[in-house]
Protein backbone atom coordinates (compact mmCIF):
# COMPACT_ATOMS: atom_id res chain seq x y z
CA UNK A 1 0.00 0.00 0.00
CA UNK A 2 2.68 2.38 1.18
CA UNK A 3 4.36 1.66 -2.17
CA UNK A 4 1.36 2.17 -4.22
CA UNK A 5 0.52 5.69 -2.43
CA UNK A 6 4.15 6.48 -3.10
CA UNK A 7 3.91 5.83 -6.64
CA UNK A 8 0.95 7.81 -7.26
CA UNK A 9 2.35 10.84 -5.18
CA UNK A 10 5.31 10.90 -7.87
CA UNK A 11 2.77 10.86 -10.58
CA UNK A 12 1.01 13.56 -9.18
CA UNK A 13 4.15 15.45 -8.31
CA UNK A 14 5.43 15.08 -12.34
CA UNK A 15 1.86 15.93 -13.52
CA UNK A 16 1.73 19.13 -11.06
CA UNK A 17 5.54 20.56 -12.32
CA UNK A 18 4.10 19.52 -15.98
CA UNK A 19 0.87 21.97 -15.31
CA UNK A 20 2.60 24.69 -13.50
CA UNK A 21 5.37 25.14 -16.32
CA UNK A 22 2.62 26.11 -18.98
CA UNK A 23 -0.54 27.36 -17.72
CA UNK A 24 -1.98 28.06 -20.60
CA UNK A 25 -2.12 24.33 -21.78
CA UNK A 26 -3.02 23.49 -18.31
CA UNK A 27 -6.63 21.75 -19.51
CA UNK A 28 -4.61 19.86 -22.11
CA UNK A 29 -1.62 18.73 -20.30
CA UNK A 30 -3.78 18.01 -17.26
CA UNK A 31 -6.64 16.12 -19.09
CA UNK A 32 -3.68 14.01 -20.79
CA UNK A 33 -2.09 13.69 -17.50
CA UNK A 34 -5.79 12.54 -15.81
CA UNK A 35 -5.60 9.30 -18.26
CA UNK A 36 -2.59 8.34 -17.48
CA UNK A 37 -3.40 8.65 -13.72
CA UNK A 38 -6.46 6.27 -14.01
CA UNK A 39 -4.60 4.13 -15.88
CA UNK A 40 -2.33 4.38 -13.12
CA UNK A 41 -5.24 3.62 -10.75
CA UNK A 42 -5.67 -0.06 -12.85
CA UNK A 43 -1.83 -0.68 -12.56
CA UNK A 44 -1.86 -0.18 -9.58
CA UNK A 45 -5.43 -2.88 -8.80
CA UNK A 46 -3.34 -5.62 -10.31
CA UNK A 47 -3.36 -4.65 -14.35
CA UNK A 48 0.51 -4.07 -14.65
CA UNK A 49 0.22 -4.32 -18.85
CA UNK A 50 -1.15 -0.66 -18.53
CA UNK A 51 1.90 0.16 -16.74
CA UNK A 52 3.81 1.72 -19.78
CA UNK A 53 0.23 3.65 -21.37
CA UNK A 54 0.22 5.24 -17.90
CA UNK A 55 3.97 6.60 -18.13
CA UNK A 56 3.90 7.21 -21.85
CA UNK A 57 0.46 9.72 -20.93
CA UNK A 58 2.43 11.18 -18.37
CA UNK A 59 5.14 11.68 -20.75
CA UNK A 60 2.83 12.76 -22.88
CA UNK A 61 1.55 15.53 -21.19
CA UNK A 62 4.77 16.62 -20.11
CA UNK A 63 6.44 16.52 -24.02
CA UNK A 64 3.56 18.82 -24.58
CA UNK A 65 3.92 21.41 -22.05
CA UNK A 66 7.78 21.74 -23.42
CA UNK A 67 6.64 22.40 -26.82
CA UNK A 68 3.82 25.00 -25.10
CA UNK A 69 6.86 26.42 -23.23
CA UNK A 70 8.82 27.45 -26.54
CA UNK A 71 12.33 26.49 -27.53
CA UNK A 72 13.91 26.54 -23.85
CA UNK A 73 15.79 23.89 -22.58
CA UNK A 74 14.17 22.79 -19.61
CA UNK A 75 17.15 21.73 -17.17
CA UNK A 76 14.41 19.61 -14.79
CA UNK A 77 14.20 17.30 -17.65
CA UNK A 78 16.32 14.99 -16.00
CA UNK A 79 14.15 14.83 -12.46
CA UNK A 80 11.15 14.73 -14.59
CA UNK A 81 12.98 11.15 -16.13
CA UNK A 82 13.66 10.03 -13.11
CA UNK A 83 10.27 10.59 -11.63
CA UNK A 84 8.78 8.77 -14.32
CA UNK A 85 11.03 5.96 -13.92
CA UNK A 86 10.61 5.84 -10.44
CA UNK A 87 6.55 5.64 -10.24
CA UNK A 88 7.11 3.11 -12.72
CA UNK A 89 9.39 1.03 -10.16
CA UNK A 90 7.03 1.40 -7.35
CA UNK A 91 4.06 0.50 -8.88
CA UNK A 92 5.23 -2.64 -9.81
CA UNK A 93 7.03 -3.04 -6.76
CA UNK A 94 3.55 -2.76 -5.01
CA UNK A 95 1.91 -5.40 -7.67
CA UNK A 96 4.76 -7.55 -6.62
CA UNK A 97 4.32 -7.43 -2.69
CA UNK A 98 1.07 -7.60 -2.82
CA UNK A 99 0.85 -11.19 -2.87
CA UNK A 100 3.94 -11.34 -1.25
CA UNK A 101 3.83 -12.51 2.49
CA UNK A 102 6.91 -12.43 5.33
CA UNK A 103 9.27 -10.94 2.76
CA UNK A 104 12.52 -10.26 5.28
CA UNK A 105 13.80 -6.50 5.38
CA UNK A 106 17.34 -7.10 3.76
CA UNK A 107 15.42 -8.07 0.49
CA UNK A 108 13.36 -5.23 0.93
CA UNK A 109 16.73 -3.30 1.91
CA UNK A 110 18.11 -4.88 -1.30
CA UNK A 111 15.40 -4.17 -3.69
CA UNK A 112 15.41 -0.32 -2.63
CA UNK A 113 19.03 0.21 -3.08
CA UNK A 114 18.82 -1.31 -6.41
CA UNK A 115 15.95 0.47 -7.44
CA UNK A 116 17.40 3.87 -6.40
CA UNK A 117 21.25 2.88 -7.69
CA UNK A 118 19.17 2.26 -11.38
CA UNK A 119 17.24 5.92 -10.31
CA UNK A 120 20.35 7.81 -9.76
CA UNK A 121 22.16 6.20 -12.91
CA UNK A 122 19.55 7.61 -14.73
CA UNK A 123 19.64 10.72 -13.53
CA UNK A 124 23.07 10.98 -14.45
CA UNK A 125 22.59 9.32 -18.17
CA UNK A 126 19.74 12.11 -18.62
CA UNK A 127 21.88 15.07 -16.80
CA UNK A 128 24.61 13.59 -19.10
CA UNK A 129 22.50 13.61 -22.94
CA UNK A 130 21.50 16.92 -21.60
CA UNK A 131 24.78 18.48 -20.95
CA UNK A 132 26.08 16.56 -24.48
CA UNK A 133 22.81 18.76 -26.41
CA UNK A 134 24.60 21.83 -24.90
CA UNK A 135 28.23 21.70 -26.31
CA UNK A 136 27.91 23.42 -30.01
CA UNK A 137 28.84 19.74 -32.10
CA UNK A 138 27.24 21.74 -35.54
CA UNK A 139 23.70 20.23 -36.71
CA UNK A 140 24.15 17.80 -40.05
CA UNK A 141 22.39 14.54 -41.17
CA UNK A 142 25.41 12.58 -39.40
CA UNK A 143 23.35 13.23 -36.22
CA UNK A 144 20.11 12.70 -37.20
CA UNK A 145 21.31 9.08 -38.67
CA UNK A 146 23.07 8.25 -35.75
CA UNK A 147 19.93 9.28 -33.36
CA UNK A 148 17.85 7.49 -35.41
CA UNK A 149 19.78 4.45 -35.91
CA UNK A 150 19.68 4.54 -31.71
CA UNK A 151 15.58 5.23 -31.83
CA UNK A 152 15.16 2.05 -34.06
CA UNK A 153 18.13 -0.24 -32.10
CA UNK A 154 15.84 0.34 -28.64
CA UNK A 155 12.72 -0.42 -30.90
CA UNK A 156 14.81 -3.72 -31.59
CA UNK A 157 15.77 -4.12 -27.99
CA UNK A 158 11.70 -3.32 -26.81
CA UNK A 159 10.11 -5.75 -29.67
CA UNK A 160 13.36 -8.56 -28.63
CA UNK A 161 11.59 -7.80 -25.05
CA UNK A 162 8.22 -8.51 -26.27
CA UNK A 163 8.77 -11.33 -27.70
CA UNK A 164 10.23 -13.09 -25.07
CA UNK A 165 7.72 -12.10 -22.43
CA UNK A 166 4.76 -13.65 -24.58
CA UNK B 1 11.73 -24.66 -15.30
CA UNK B 2 9.35 -22.02 -16.70
CA UNK B 3 10.71 -18.56 -17.22
CA UNK B 4 8.70 -15.23 -17.45
CA UNK B 5 9.62 -11.64 -18.47
CA UNK B 6 7.42 -8.53 -16.84
CA UNK B 7 5.87 -7.03 -19.72
CA UNK B 8 7.16 -3.49 -17.81
CA UNK B 9 10.76 -4.53 -19.15
CA UNK B 10 9.14 -4.33 -22.71
CA UNK B 11 7.18 -1.28 -21.80
CA UNK B 12 10.32 0.40 -20.65
CA UNK B 13 12.06 -0.61 -23.80
CA UNK B 14 9.19 0.71 -25.95
CA UNK B 15 9.02 3.94 -24.12
CA UNK B 16 12.61 4.66 -24.68
CA UNK B 17 12.26 4.01 -28.02
CA UNK B 18 9.22 6.60 -28.18
CA UNK B 19 11.11 9.27 -26.25
CA UNK B 20 14.04 9.43 -28.59
CA UNK B 21 11.88 9.06 -31.70
CA UNK B 22 9.83 11.65 -30.32
CA UNK B 23 13.09 13.51 -29.12
CA UNK B 24 14.53 13.25 -33.03
CA UNK B 25 10.78 14.24 -34.64
CA UNK B 26 10.52 17.76 -32.15
CA UNK B 27 14.03 18.75 -32.02
CA UNK B 28 13.82 18.58 -27.83
CA UNK B 29 16.37 16.84 -26.59
CA UNK B 30 14.52 16.71 -23.00
CA UNK B 31 12.60 13.72 -24.66
CA UNK B 32 15.67 11.97 -25.03
CA UNK B 33 16.62 12.37 -21.50
CA UNK B 34 13.23 11.61 -20.59
CA UNK B 35 13.71 8.02 -22.40
CA UNK B 36 17.53 7.82 -20.77
CA UNK B 37 16.19 5.89 -17.49
CA UNK B 38 13.92 3.51 -19.21
CA UNK B 39 17.02 2.85 -21.96
CA UNK B 40 19.40 1.67 -18.98
CA UNK B 41 16.91 -0.13 -17.18
CA UNK B 42 15.96 -2.58 -19.96
CA UNK B 43 19.68 -2.57 -20.75
CA UNK B 44 20.30 -3.55 -17.11
CA UNK B 45 16.97 -5.97 -16.90
CA UNK B 46 18.27 -7.73 -20.24
CA UNK B 47 21.69 -8.00 -18.77
CA UNK B 48 20.20 -9.83 -16.01
CA UNK B 49 18.26 -12.53 -17.48
CA UNK B 50 20.62 -15.64 -16.28
CA UNK B 51 18.75 -18.69 -15.19
CA UNK B 52 19.30 -19.48 -11.76
CA UNK B 53 20.68 -22.68 -10.24
CA UNK B 54 18.99 -23.57 -7.17
CA UNK B 55 19.65 -27.33 -5.64
CA UNK B 56 16.61 -28.08 -2.95
CA UNK B 57 16.49 -31.20 -0.47
CA UNK B 58 12.72 -31.77 0.95
CA UNK B 59 12.26 -33.75 3.57
CA UNK B 60 9.81 -34.24 6.79
CA UNK B 61 10.86 -35.42 10.26
CA UNK B 62 8.53 -38.13 10.26
CA UNK B 63 6.04 -40.13 8.37
CA UNK B 64 3.23 -41.00 10.62
CA UNK B 65 1.88 -38.45 13.16
CA UNK B 66 -1.07 -38.24 15.27
CA UNK B 67 -4.03 -35.85 14.80
CA UNK B 68 -2.93 -32.65 16.43
CA UNK B 69 0.65 -33.16 16.29
CA UNK B 70 2.90 -30.96 15.42
CA UNK B 71 5.50 -31.88 12.24
CA UNK B 72 7.98 -29.72 10.65
CA UNK B 73 9.00 -30.12 6.80
CA UNK B 74 12.70 -29.09 6.10
CA UNK B 75 13.91 -27.50 2.94
CA UNK B 76 17.56 -26.82 2.48
CA UNK B 77 18.35 -24.52 -0.38
CA UNK B 78 21.53 -23.92 -2.16
CA UNK B 79 22.93 -22.30 -5.11
CA UNK B 80 26.19 -21.36 -6.64
CA UNK B 81 25.70 -18.16 -8.15
CA UNK B 82 23.22 -17.19 -4.87
CA UNK B 83 19.80 -15.18 -5.71
CA UNK B 84 18.40 -11.64 -5.06
CA UNK B 85 14.65 -13.02 -3.94
CA UNK B 86 13.24 -16.39 -3.99
CA UNK B 87 9.65 -17.55 -3.03
CA UNK B 88 9.22 -20.52 -1.32
CA UNK B 89 5.76 -22.19 -0.98
CA UNK B 90 5.02 -25.94 -0.21
CA UNK B 91 1.67 -26.44 -0.84
CA UNK B 92 -0.41 -27.98 2.25
CA UNK B 93 -3.46 -29.87 1.66
CA UNK B 94 -6.59 -28.48 4.14
CA UNK B 95 -6.10 -30.91 6.57
CA UNK B 96 -2.57 -29.66 7.37
CA UNK B 97 -2.52 -26.32 8.82
CA UNK B 98 0.53 -24.03 8.46
CA UNK B 99 2.12 -22.37 11.70
CA UNK B 100 5.07 -20.27 9.80
CA UNK B 101 4.66 -18.10 6.88
CA UNK B 102 3.57 -19.89 3.55
CA UNK B 103 5.07 -18.75 1.36
CA UNK B 104 7.56 -16.60 2.63
CA UNK B 105 10.67 -14.65 0.62
CA UNK B 106 14.34 -15.87 1.20
CA UNK B 107 17.50 -14.31 0.12
CA UNK B 108 20.58 -16.97 -0.93
CA UNK B 109 23.94 -16.11 -0.55
CA UNK B 110 26.39 -17.66 -2.88
CA UNK B 111 27.81 -21.01 -1.99
CA UNK B 112 26.07 -20.51 1.51
CA UNK B 113 23.28 -23.40 2.23
CA UNK B 114 20.20 -21.98 3.37
CA UNK B 115 17.73 -23.98 5.83
CA UNK B 116 13.94 -23.55 6.10
CA UNK B 117 11.48 -25.21 8.62
CA UNK B 118 8.03 -24.67 8.09
CA UNK B 119 6.27 -26.24 11.29
CA UNK B 120 2.77 -27.59 10.50
CA UNK B 121 -0.19 -29.09 12.62
CA UNK B 122 -2.10 -31.97 11.56
CA UNK B 123 -6.04 -30.94 12.08
CA UNK B 124 -7.25 -33.67 10.05
CA UNK B 125 -6.39 -37.77 9.91
CA UNK B 126 -5.76 -38.55 6.00
CA UNK B 127 -2.81 -40.25 3.96
CA UNK B 128 -0.86 -36.89 2.42
CA UNK B 129 1.84 -36.54 -0.32
CA UNK B 130 3.88 -33.39 0.72
CA UNK B 131 5.85 -31.16 -1.90
CA UNK B 132 7.54 -30.92 -4.29
CA UNK B 133 8.42 -27.38 -3.59
CA UNK B 134 7.36 -24.36 -5.24
CA UNK B 135 9.96 -21.76 -5.90
CA UNK B 136 10.12 -18.63 -7.74
CA UNK B 137 13.44 -16.81 -8.35
CA UNK B 138 13.07 -12.91 -9.40
CA UNK B 139 16.25 -11.13 -9.94
CA UNK B 140 16.83 -7.54 -8.16
CA UNK B 141 14.43 -5.74 -10.16
CA UNK B 142 11.56 -7.74 -10.76
CA UNK B 143 12.11 -8.20 -14.77
CA UNK B 144 12.65 -11.94 -14.87
CA UNK B 145 10.74 -14.91 -13.16
CA UNK B 146 12.00 -18.55 -12.92
CA UNK B 147 9.47 -20.95 -11.22
CA UNK B 148 10.43 -24.62 -10.71
CA UNK B 149 9.50 -27.21 -8.58
CA UNK B 150 12.36 -28.75 -6.17
CA UNK B 151 12.36 -31.43 -3.50
CA UNK B 152 11.32 -34.74 -3.45
CA UNK B 153 7.78 -35.49 -2.45
CA UNK B 154 7.61 -37.08 0.52
CA UNK B 155 4.57 -38.91 2.44
CA UNK B 156 2.75 -38.01 5.71
CA UNK B 157 0.12 -40.56 7.34
CA UNK B 158 -1.61 -39.02 10.23
CA UNK B 159 -3.85 -41.28 12.22
CA UNK B 160 -6.99 -40.63 14.27
CA UNK B 161 -6.69 -39.73 17.57
CA UNK B 162 -7.92 -43.07 19.39
CA UNK B 163 -11.39 -42.16 21.94
CA UNK B 164 -11.27 -44.12 25.11
CA UNK B 165 -13.29 -46.96 25.68
CA UNK B 166 -13.54 -48.12 28.84
CA UNK B 167 -15.99 -51.36 28.12
CA UNK B 168 -16.48 -53.18 25.12
CA UNK B 169 -19.31 -55.49 23.66
CA UNK B 170 -18.92 -58.70 24.34
CA UNK B 171 -19.72 -61.58 21.68
CA UNK B 172 -22.09 -64.20 21.84
CA UNK B 173 -19.96 -66.93 21.44
CA UNK B 174 -15.95 -66.42 21.33
CA UNK B 175 -13.11 -68.32 19.14
CA UNK B 176 -11.23 -71.69 20.12
CA UNK B 177 -7.89 -69.55 21.21
CA UNK B 178 -6.68 -67.97 24.20
CA UNK B 179 -7.70 -64.47 24.68
CA UNK B 180 -8.75 -62.47 27.53
CA UNK B 181 -12.48 -62.66 27.15
CA UNK B 182 -13.95 -64.71 29.37
CA UNK B 183 -15.99 -67.91 27.13
CA UNK B 184 -19.39 -68.98 28.19
CA UNK B 185 -18.68 -72.07 27.72
CA UNK B 186 -16.43 -74.56 30.40
CA UNK B 187 -13.17 -75.88 30.15
CA UNK B 188 -10.06 -75.02 31.43
CA UNK B 189 -9.87 -71.78 33.09
CA UNK B 190 -9.39 -69.05 35.72
CA UNK B 191 -13.02 -68.08 36.10
CA UNK B 192 -15.73 -69.91 38.47
CA UNK B 193 -18.28 -70.96 36.37
CA UNK B 194 -19.89 -73.97 38.58
CA UNK B 195 -19.76 -77.35 40.50
CA UNK B 196 -20.54 -81.00 39.27
CA UNK B 197 -19.94 -84.00 39.72
CA UNK B 198 -16.69 -85.70 39.53
CA UNK B 199 -16.50 -87.79 35.93
CA UNK B 200 -13.65 -90.04 35.05
CA UNK B 201 -10.66 -88.25 33.39
CA UNK B 202 -11.14 -84.98 35.57
CA UNK B 203 -7.86 -83.89 37.77
CA UNK B 204 -7.03 -84.29 41.38
CA UNK B 205 -6.68 -80.58 41.65
CA UNK B 206 -10.18 -79.67 40.16
CA UNK B 207 -11.86 -81.06 42.88
CA UNK B 208 -13.48 -78.85 45.55
CA UNK B 209 -13.35 -80.58 48.64
CA UNK B 210 -15.90 -78.62 50.57
CA UNK B 211 -18.66 -79.38 48.66
CA UNK B 212 -17.65 -83.04 48.55
CA UNK B 213 -17.21 -83.47 52.14
CA UNK B 214 -20.60 -81.71 52.91
CA UNK B 215 -22.10 -84.37 49.82
CA UNK B 216 -20.00 -87.59 50.62
CA UNK B 217 -18.62 -88.11 47.01
CA UNK B 218 -16.36 -85.92 44.73
CA UNK B 219 -17.49 -82.50 43.06
CA UNK B 220 -15.48 -80.74 41.02
CA UNK B 221 -15.10 -76.85 39.94
CA UNK B 222 -15.71 -76.21 36.64
CA UNK B 223 -14.58 -72.70 35.14
CA UNK B 224 -15.03 -70.61 31.90
CA UNK B 225 -12.17 -70.90 29.86
CA UNK B 226 -10.32 -67.19 28.90
CA UNK B 227 -10.93 -66.85 24.77
CA UNK B 228 -10.38 -64.37 22.37
CA UNK B 229 -13.24 -63.28 19.87
CA UNK B 230 -13.05 -62.21 16.09
CA UNK B 231 -14.45 -58.72 15.55
CA UNK B 232 -15.39 -57.79 12.22
CA UNK B 233 -15.34 -53.65 11.51
CA UNK B 234 -18.16 -53.84 8.45
CA UNK B 235 -17.97 -50.04 7.19
CA UNK B 236 -20.63 -48.44 5.37
CA UNK B 237 -19.03 -46.61 2.81
CA UNK B 238 -21.04 -46.28 -0.25
CA UNK B 239 -22.06 -42.61 1.09
CA UNK B 240 -21.14 -39.28 3.05
CA UNK B 241 -23.11 -36.54 4.55
CA UNK B 242 -21.06 -33.60 6.22
CA UNK B 243 -19.07 -30.46 5.59
CA UNK B 244 -15.68 -28.80 6.03
CA UNK B 245 -14.02 -32.50 6.45
CA UNK B 246 -16.45 -33.59 9.13
CA UNK B 247 -19.33 -36.30 8.47
CA UNK B 248 -20.55 -39.61 8.65
CA UNK B 249 -17.61 -40.89 7.11
CA UNK B 250 -14.87 -39.08 9.47
CA UNK B 251 -17.01 -40.01 12.01
CA UNK B 252 -16.91 -43.74 10.83
CA UNK B 253 -13.29 -43.63 10.15
CA UNK B 254 -12.67 -42.13 14.05
CA UNK B 255 -14.88 -44.69 15.84
CA UNK B 256 -13.32 -47.29 13.56
CA UNK B 257 -9.73 -46.92 14.85
CA UNK B 258 -10.95 -46.48 18.27
CA UNK B 259 -12.96 -49.82 18.23
CA UNK B 260 -10.20 -51.81 16.33
CA UNK B 261 -7.31 -50.54 19.14
CA UNK B 262 -9.02 -51.12 21.63
CA UNK B 263 -10.32 -54.90 21.05
CA UNK B 264 -6.76 -55.75 19.67
CA UNK B 265 -5.40 -54.20 23.08
CA UNK B 266 -7.55 -57.56 24.35
CA UNK B 267 -5.86 -59.80 22.38
CA UNK B 268 -8.93 -59.82 19.89
CA UNK B 269 -8.64 -60.62 16.20
CA UNK B 270 -10.17 -57.92 14.75
CA UNK B 271 -11.13 -57.40 10.49
CA UNK B 272 -12.49 -54.96 8.54
CA UNK B 273 -14.71 -54.67 5.76
CA UNK B 274 -15.48 -52.13 3.65
CA UNK B 275 -18.75 -52.10 2.03
CA UNK B 276 -18.70 -49.81 -0.60
CA UNK B 277 -18.67 -48.44 -4.28
CA UNK B 278 -15.07 -49.35 -3.50
CA UNK B 279 -14.89 -52.86 -1.87
CA UNK B 280 -12.14 -53.49 0.24
CA UNK B 281 -10.88 -56.19 3.30
CA UNK B 282 -8.93 -56.89 5.89
CA UNK B 283 -8.97 -60.26 7.15
CA UNK B 284 -8.78 -60.80 11.24
CA UNK B 285 -5.89 -61.05 12.77
CA UNK B 286 -4.56 -59.74 16.13
CA UNK B 287 -1.48 -57.69 16.94
CA UNK B 288 0.26 -54.22 17.03
CA UNK B 289 0.80 -54.77 12.97
CA UNK B 290 -2.75 -55.77 12.39
CA UNK B 291 -3.31 -51.90 14.04
CA UNK B 292 -1.07 -50.54 11.55
CA UNK B 293 -2.66 -52.24 8.80
CA UNK B 294 -6.38 -51.45 9.54
CA UNK B 295 -5.69 -47.57 10.48
CA UNK B 296 -3.54 -47.37 7.49
CA UNK B 297 -6.79 -48.62 5.70
CA UNK B 298 -8.98 -46.77 6.69
CA UNK B 299 -6.79 -43.63 6.21
CA UNK B 300 -7.40 -44.18 2.29
CA UNK B 301 -10.61 -44.98 2.41
CA UNK B 302 -13.07 -42.77 0.86
CA UNK B 303 -17.01 -42.84 -1.06
CA UNK B 304 -16.77 -43.94 -4.15
CA UNK B 305 -19.69 -43.26 -6.28
CA UNK B 306 -21.25 -47.10 -7.87
CA UNK B 307 -24.55 -48.51 -9.44
CA UNK B 308 -23.80 -52.08 -8.58
CA UNK B 309 -25.59 -53.83 -7.26
CA UNK B 310 -23.91 -55.37 -4.35
CA UNK B 311 -24.33 -58.27 -1.24
CA UNK B 312 -22.20 -59.96 1.05
CA UNK B 313 -21.54 -62.75 -1.60
CA UNK B 314 -18.80 -60.46 -3.08
CA UNK B 315 -16.51 -61.08 -0.08
CA UNK B 316 -14.33 -63.53 0.71
CA UNK B 317 -15.80 -66.50 3.07
CA UNK B 318 -12.40 -65.83 5.45
CA UNK B 319 -13.18 -62.02 5.73
CA UNK B 320 -16.21 -63.40 8.21
CA UNK B 321 -15.22 -65.75 10.09
CA UNK B 322 -18.05 -67.79 11.67
CA UNK B 323 -19.07 -66.98 15.62
CA UNK B 324 -17.82 -63.47 14.56
CA UNK B 325 -19.39 -60.44 16.39
CA UNK B 326 -19.94 -58.38 12.97
CA UNK B 327 -19.44 -54.37 14.26
CA UNK B 328 -21.14 -52.31 11.48
CA UNK B 329 -20.91 -48.70 11.32
CA UNK B 330 -23.14 -47.31 8.53
CA UNK B 331 -25.33 -43.96 8.25
CA UNK B 332 -28.19 -46.32 7.18
CA UNK B 333 -28.80 -44.35 3.69
CA UNK B 334 -27.75 -46.71 1.10
CA UNK B 335 -30.46 -49.54 0.69
CA UNK B 336 -27.81 -52.08 -0.85
CA UNK B 337 -26.00 -51.83 3.25
CA UNK B 338 -28.87 -52.35 4.81
CA UNK B 339 -29.91 -55.26 2.89
CA UNK B 340 -26.53 -56.84 3.10
CA UNK B 341 -26.42 -56.43 7.37
CA UNK B 342 -30.10 -57.92 7.10
CA UNK B 343 -28.36 -61.05 5.07
CA UNK B 344 -25.52 -61.35 7.34
CA UNK B 345 -27.89 -61.59 10.27
CA UNK B 346 -29.80 -64.04 8.74
CA UNK B 347 -26.46 -65.81 8.36
CA UNK B 348 -26.28 -65.92 11.48
CA UNK B 349 -23.66 -63.57 12.00
CA UNK B 350 -23.61 -61.96 15.93
CA UNK B 351 -24.54 -58.26 14.02
CA UNK B 352 -24.77 -54.92 15.90
CA UNK B 353 -25.56 -51.53 13.99
CA UNK B 354 -24.16 -48.40 14.89
CA UNK B 355 -25.66 -45.65 13.15
CA UNK B 356 -23.19 -43.02 12.36
CA UNK B 357 -26.25 -40.49 12.39
CA UNK B 358 -26.40 -37.92 9.16
CA UNK B 359 -29.14 -35.80 10.80
CA UNK B 360 -26.66 -33.27 12.50
CA UNK B 361 -25.77 -33.09 8.77
CA UNK B 362 -28.84 -32.13 6.75
CA UNK B 363 -30.45 -28.78 6.76
CA UNK B 364 -34.52 -29.57 6.76
CA UNK B 365 -34.65 -26.59 4.04
CA UNK B 366 -37.53 -24.11 4.49
CA UNK B 367 -41.25 -24.56 3.11
CA UNK B 368 -43.71 -26.61 3.30
CA UNK B 369 -42.86 -29.51 1.08
CA UNK B 370 -39.04 -29.51 2.78
CA UNK B 371 -40.56 -30.01 5.79
CA UNK B 372 -42.75 -32.80 4.46
CA UNK B 373 -39.59 -34.40 2.50
CA UNK B 374 -37.59 -33.83 5.81
CA UNK B 375 -40.09 -35.99 7.68
CA UNK B 376 -40.64 -38.73 5.43
CA UNK B 377 -37.32 -38.93 5.00
CA UNK B 378 -37.02 -39.79 8.93
CA UNK B 379 -39.86 -41.78 8.99
CA UNK B 380 -38.13 -44.08 6.15
CA UNK B 381 -35.39 -44.42 8.51
CA UNK B 382 -37.38 -44.97 11.37
CA UNK B 383 -38.44 -47.77 9.27
CA UNK B 384 -35.13 -49.17 8.58
CA UNK B 385 -34.68 -49.37 12.01
CA UNK B 386 -37.89 -51.39 13.06
CA UNK B 387 -36.98 -53.80 10.30
CA UNK B 388 -33.29 -54.42 12.02
CA UNK B 389 -34.90 -54.56 15.28
CA UNK B 390 -37.52 -57.44 14.34
CA UNK B 391 -34.35 -58.97 13.14
CA UNK B 392 -32.97 -58.92 16.42
CA UNK B 393 -29.92 -56.67 15.79
CA UNK B 394 -29.18 -53.67 17.92
CA UNK B 395 -29.78 -50.48 16.12
CA UNK B 396 -28.05 -47.82 18.26
CA UNK B 397 -27.43 -44.37 16.80
CA UNK B 398 -24.65 -41.93 17.61
CA UNK B 399 -24.08 -38.32 16.53
CA UNK B 400 -21.18 -36.61 16.46
CA UNK B 401 -21.14 -34.70 19.87
CA UNK B 402 -22.12 -38.06 22.13
CA UNK B 403 -18.78 -39.87 23.52
CA UNK B 404 -18.78 -43.31 21.40
CA UNK B 405 -18.68 -45.26 24.40
CA UNK B 406 -22.22 -44.22 24.73
CA UNK B 407 -23.66 -46.35 21.45
CA UNK B 408 -21.77 -49.37 23.38
CA UNK B 409 -22.92 -48.89 26.57
CA UNK B 410 -26.52 -48.65 24.97
CA UNK B 411 -26.00 -52.21 23.10
CA UNK B 412 -25.10 -54.39 26.11
CA UNK B 413 -28.04 -53.09 28.29
CA UNK B 414 -29.83 -53.97 24.56
CA UNK B 415 -27.98 -57.11 24.81
CA UNK B 416 -29.01 -57.59 28.16
CA UNK B 417 -32.20 -57.84 28.15
CA UNK B 418 -33.16 -58.90 24.66
CA UNK B 419 -34.45 -62.19 23.41
CA UNK B 420 -32.49 -64.12 21.46
CA UNK B 421 -34.44 -64.31 17.92
CA UNK B 422 -34.00 -66.88 15.92
CA UNK B 423 -34.06 -65.64 12.16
Amino acid sequence: MTLAVLSALVYASVLAYAVAREPTFAAAIAGLGGIGAVLLLFVLLGTEELLPWALACLGGAYALSLVAHGSAIDPRAPLVAVGLFTCGELASWSLQERYARATPRAITAARAVAVVALALSGLAVAALVLSISAVPAGNGVAWTVLGAAAAVAILGVAARLAQRAR
Amino acid sequence: MTRAVSPRLAGYAGLAALGLAAGLVAGRVELVALAAPFALAAVVGWALARPPRLEATLSVDRERALEGEHVTATLELASPDGADRVDVFLELPAALRAEAPNPRAVQLARHVPLTLELPFRCERWGAFGLGPVLLRVRDRFGFHTWEMHAGERSSLRVYPSVETLRTLLPPLETQVFVGNRVSRTRGDGIEFADVREWAPGDRLRRINWRASARRRELWVNDQHPERNTDVVLFLDTFSDVGSQGRGTLDLTVRAAASVAHRYLQHKDRVGLVSFGGFLSWLLPESGTRQLYRIVDSLLTMDVVLSYAVKGVDVLPPRSLPPKALVLALSPLLDQRSAAALLDLRARGFDLVVIEVSPVPFVEPGTGELADLSYRLWQLSRESLRARYQQAGVPVIEWREDVPFQVPFEEVAAYKRFAKHVRV
